[in-house]
């Protein structure tokens, strides 16, 4: 039998280093959904090194059971021969659109072209921006919020940093192609709690879409994306390059490195110890704290640092089974989903009984939020709740000023 | 792939379990090819994943008419080659079945489905101030299924004993359909039928198909405190060992990594400062706080006095961990070294460790493989683990040569072949090293008691028994 799948002799050698111990069954999402092994990382390894081998023929099931992974890579954590599995499962879903052995939704094919075209896909974006501003954005996605319709980040970050002058580290700003499109005031906040905190915001000109739309979709154009990225962020002196959304950061990261090193920005403000946000005494609001994938699994991060989190001024907590996906997986909630909806059933339905008025359900990546909302808006919580960046439970809002006790250069 | 006979068997499968699923085509199969002992591969002619246990009940009722081996599955992280289609068959795999049916707090039992994961018990019965003690290392993963069949030990297992020390009853049903319950919630002290359950743990899938447990729970203890200590030889870890077990201040787990694995997690990322060359000591007591604090210098002592100069120790939750951290890493680290490896799990009388381990060595060293000693040394039961690579030519063949010599002296030193990991098809050429053929046949008759044909989990255990349809 001659082998179908065409994996590099790199990706071969990955393989060899799964001993079959199966310690990623228990944290994957898809065999904790079906119980199938062939729909669990060590099931999903063995099926793709069969057939790279020639001992399995191509078979519609392999498709099948590529295509069900969530990629949340919480495999990866729990793997004790660190089997790459990340790299490994992106390689087959490449080669798997490549060849037609999977096709991606429409909606997510035009996605990723237009993500290509920054302007172009702001422009496309106005319209959703303005019914989120004017708050009658109802699809169950489009969590509330009031961007900013025409001016962008980067012009906003300028006029602040004119205006206050900030004068501790310089970082620079990803700021994403979603992110900027459809929820720009993640971005404004993210800019006004970097300078109340004494930090210079530079967003680099020529910063394109960090490539995990393709990644995630399996699409070509990846590789363009990162030169592109290499280009804007290489060159830079700064002391940290930072993102607001994890799988982003996590995309990035992997394109810089190991020149650079891409920061989560609420991990790099922790080493700060940002400004505390004052709240009333009697403030009943609890926040529940949610570990996107790509932050725990896939920047190995410990989570989001109790200082930030002390920052908000909440009473918060985290979320249960903080660091399992919620189903979103970057477009899985919408190529599979009738499984995104399964997994984020599990996964908050402790939001009905959970205490506090009003509740918060806090993260720090904007497709998770995204899916926390639809919880709401497909009636899996029915009970009212919040989805918030923990980024703009920081904010200073457009008032503010730099403390003097600020870390100085 | 497809054949009218494998046609024939989907249908009559899938009216077996309406509810639940049924996979055949060649890659829904290859995931199932093998268990932990990755490298060896059996490929099943079908997989079903009952709904819930009505339907394995119901599938147990035609399964004989199918005229095929059953072979049933947990997890599939053992590491004998037990829960694999060795001659073919249907593999039954009851990941749906993990309903923890009662928390039982004044009885001190639970009572728990067969696909119920070992740590998804423990973290359930923690705010009940309970637990259940075996613990082995697979515990993230592995089901109390597979644990009871393989009568599964751990760490801990030195002075809290193995899972037949915690089974209270089994249900099961058995291949013409009939359910059976050995023993219950009275369990230890029931009437004397009960303890018909014995056969059932750690039967490896050879008799009947379990659906649930009753579980014997103990008390959470207030206090635990880990030692770590390394040695400089052989000699000096053994009187260690002697002094610990002979001690009044019993551990509950005494663990040790040689310096061929010492070196293993020095060299890798999980490196935590341990000597070169040495050999690490892990210890750890628990019980009530006054009576556990008041040991804890006599240990510390007798680690110092067999020859440690570096005991440290803590009842700290995050410093214990990093005592640990060696000793948990290394399993996976195997992996990171060679694409494939075989544990042994032998059990010798613990005068005889020094000598063992020394064959282990020679023989290794000879044959040029990699061989690494991570194993529970309280109770002297040996993982030696052989790392190799199955793609070479005569690399499995090697490894096979020297765990065979292994046994044999294994047995000749009063030892025997499996301490927790069970017999499977690894060990089942090793068998009669250990029992004669009287023996042998006496054992037979069991599962033939159960299964004439031999249809459940055929190859296992004993290496001729064949399933005749």
């Amino acid at each position: 039998m001659t082998p179908t799948l065409q994996l590099t002799i790199e990706a071969q050698g990955y393989f060899s280093n799964c001993t079959h111990c199966g310690f990623c069954l228990a944290v994957c999402p898809t065999y904790k959904l079906t119980g199938d092994e062939n729909n669990s990382p060590r099931g999903r390894l063995r099926l793709w090194s069969e057939e790279a081998a020639g001992r399995l023929q191509q078979d519609k099931w392999t498709d099948f059971y590529t295509a069900e992974c969530v990629g949340c890579l919480a495999c990866e954590t729990a793997c004790p021969a660190t089997v790459p599995y990340g790299e490994i499962f992106e390689h087959v879903r490449h080669e798997h659109v490549a060849s037609h052995r999977f096709k991606p939704k429409l909606a997510l094919r035009l996605a990723a072209a237009a993500v290509t075209h920054p302007m172009l896909f702001n422009l496309a974006m106005l319209p959703a921006r303005l019914l989120r501003s004017a708050g009658l954005s109802m699809h169950r996605f489009l969590f509330p919020g009031r961007p900013s319709a025409l001016k962008s980040t980067a012009a906003y970050a300028e006029e602040l940093m004119q205006r206050h002058r900030p004068t501790g580290p310089r970082v620079a700003f990803l700021t994403g192609c979603l992110m900027e499109a459809m929820f720009r005031e993640i971005n404004f906040a993210t800019v006004r709690v970097l300078i109340e905190n004494n930090v210079q915001v530079i967003i680099p000109d020529g910063q394109g879409c960090c490539g995990a739309f393709q990644e995630h979709t399996g699409l070509d154009g990846v590789e363009a994306l990162r030169d592109q990225n290499r280009r804007a962020f290489g060159p830079l002196d700064v002391e940290a390059i930072v993102s607001n959304s994890s799988g982003c950061g996590y995309a990035l990261g992997k394109t810089l490195q190991p020149n650079k090193q891409v920061r989560d920005v609420l991990g790099f403000l922790g080493e700060l110890g940002p400004v505390r946000r004052p709240r009333a005494r009697d403030d009943g609001t609890r926040l529940y704290v949610d570990l996107p994938c790509h932050l725990v699994h896939g920047q190995k991060a410990a989570g989001i640092p109790a200082k930030v989190l002390d920052a908000t001024g909440y009473r918060w907590e985290l979320a249960p089974k903080a660091k399992d996906c919620c189903g979103s997986g970057g477009v899985y909630n919408i190529q599979k989903p009738e499984n995104a909806s399964a997994i984020l059933a599990d996964k908050s339905a402790f939001l009905n009984e959970a205490e506090g008025a009003p509740v918060i359900l806090g993260t720090s990546n904007h497709v998770c939020m995204m899916q926390w909302h639809s919880a709401g808006a497909t009636g899996l919580v029915t009970r009212p709740y919040e989805v918030k960046h923990i980024i703009q439970l920081l904010d200073p809002g457009e008032k503010f000023s730099i403390p003097s006790t600020s870390p100085q250069p | 792939m497809t054949s009218p006979v494998k046609d024939s068997l989907e249908h009559q499968l899938k009216a077996l379990l309406p509810r639940g699923r049924v996979l055949t085509s060649a890659a829904q199969l290859a995931g199932y090819g093998a268990d932990g002992l990755g490298y060896k591969n059996h490929l099943p002619d079908a997989v079903v994943i009952p709904a819930d246990a009505e339907e394995l009940a119901g599938f147990m009722q035609g399964a004989r008419a199918l005229g095929v081996p059953v072979v049933m599955r947990g997890a599939g992280t053992s590491l004998s080659g037990g829960p694999v289609a060795a001659q073919g068959g249907v593999i039954v795999h009851t990941s749906a079945l993990k309903k923890i049916r009662e928390i039982n707090t004044e009885g001190f039992w639970c009572e728990v489905e067969c696909g119920v994961g070992l740590n998804d018990l423990d973290a359930a019965l923690k705010p009940h101030g309970v637990f259940y003690p075996p613990d082995p290392s697979s515990g993230p993963v592995c089901t109390l299924g597979g644990n009871v069949a393989s009568n599964a030990g751990g760490a801990h297992c030195f002075r809290y004993g193995v899972t037949s020390n915690y089974v209270l009853g089994v249900e099961a049903i058995m291949l013409d359909g009939s359910l059976h319950r050995f023993g219950g919630p009275a369990g230890g002290r029931g009437p004397w039928r009960e303890d018909w359950k014995r056969f059932m743990i750690g039967s490896e899938g050879t008799l009947a198909a379990f659906t649930r447990f009753w579980l014997r729970l103990l008390p959470l203890p207030e206090k635990v405190w880990t030692f770590r200590a390394t040695y400089p030889d052989m000699k000096t870890t053994e009187a260690a060992i002697h002094a610990l077990v002979a001690h009044s201040s019993y551990p509950a787990a005494i663990e040790m990594l040689d310096p061929r694995g010492v070196a293993m997690v020095e060299s890798s990322q999980m490196a935590c400062g341990l000597p070169e060359g040495s050999f690490m000591l892990l210890v750890e007591i628990d019980g009530p706080e006054a009576l556990v604090n008041a040991r804890v210098q006599s240990v510390a002592e007798i680690l110092r006095h067999a020859g440690s100069q570096d005991v440290m120790f803590s009842d700290e939750d995050a410093l214990r961990q990093k005592l640990w951290k060696a000793r948990k890493a290394s399993g996976g680290l195997l992996g990171q070294l060679s694409p494939s490896y075989v544990v042994q799990d032998a059990v010798i009388p613990k005068r005889a460790l020094a000598e063992v381990l020394q064959l282990v060595y020679d023989e290794a060293d000879a044959a040029n493989i990699r061989a690494v000693n991570v194993f529970h040394a309280g109770d002297g039961n040996l993982h030696p683990n052989f790392l190799f690579d199955s793609r070479v030519p005569g690399e499995l063949e090697k490894v096979e040569l020297i765990s065979k010599r292994l046994m044999q002296r294994v047995i000749e030193v009063g030892g025997t072949l499996s301490g927790e990991h069970g017999i499977g098809n690894d060990k089942s050429a090793y068998m009669p090293l250990v029992f004669g053929p009287d023996s042998m046949r006496l054992q037979l008759s069991v599962p033939a008691a159960f299964n004439p044909a031999h249809q459940m989990n055929p190859l296992k255990v004993f290496d001729n028994r064949r399933f005749v349809a």
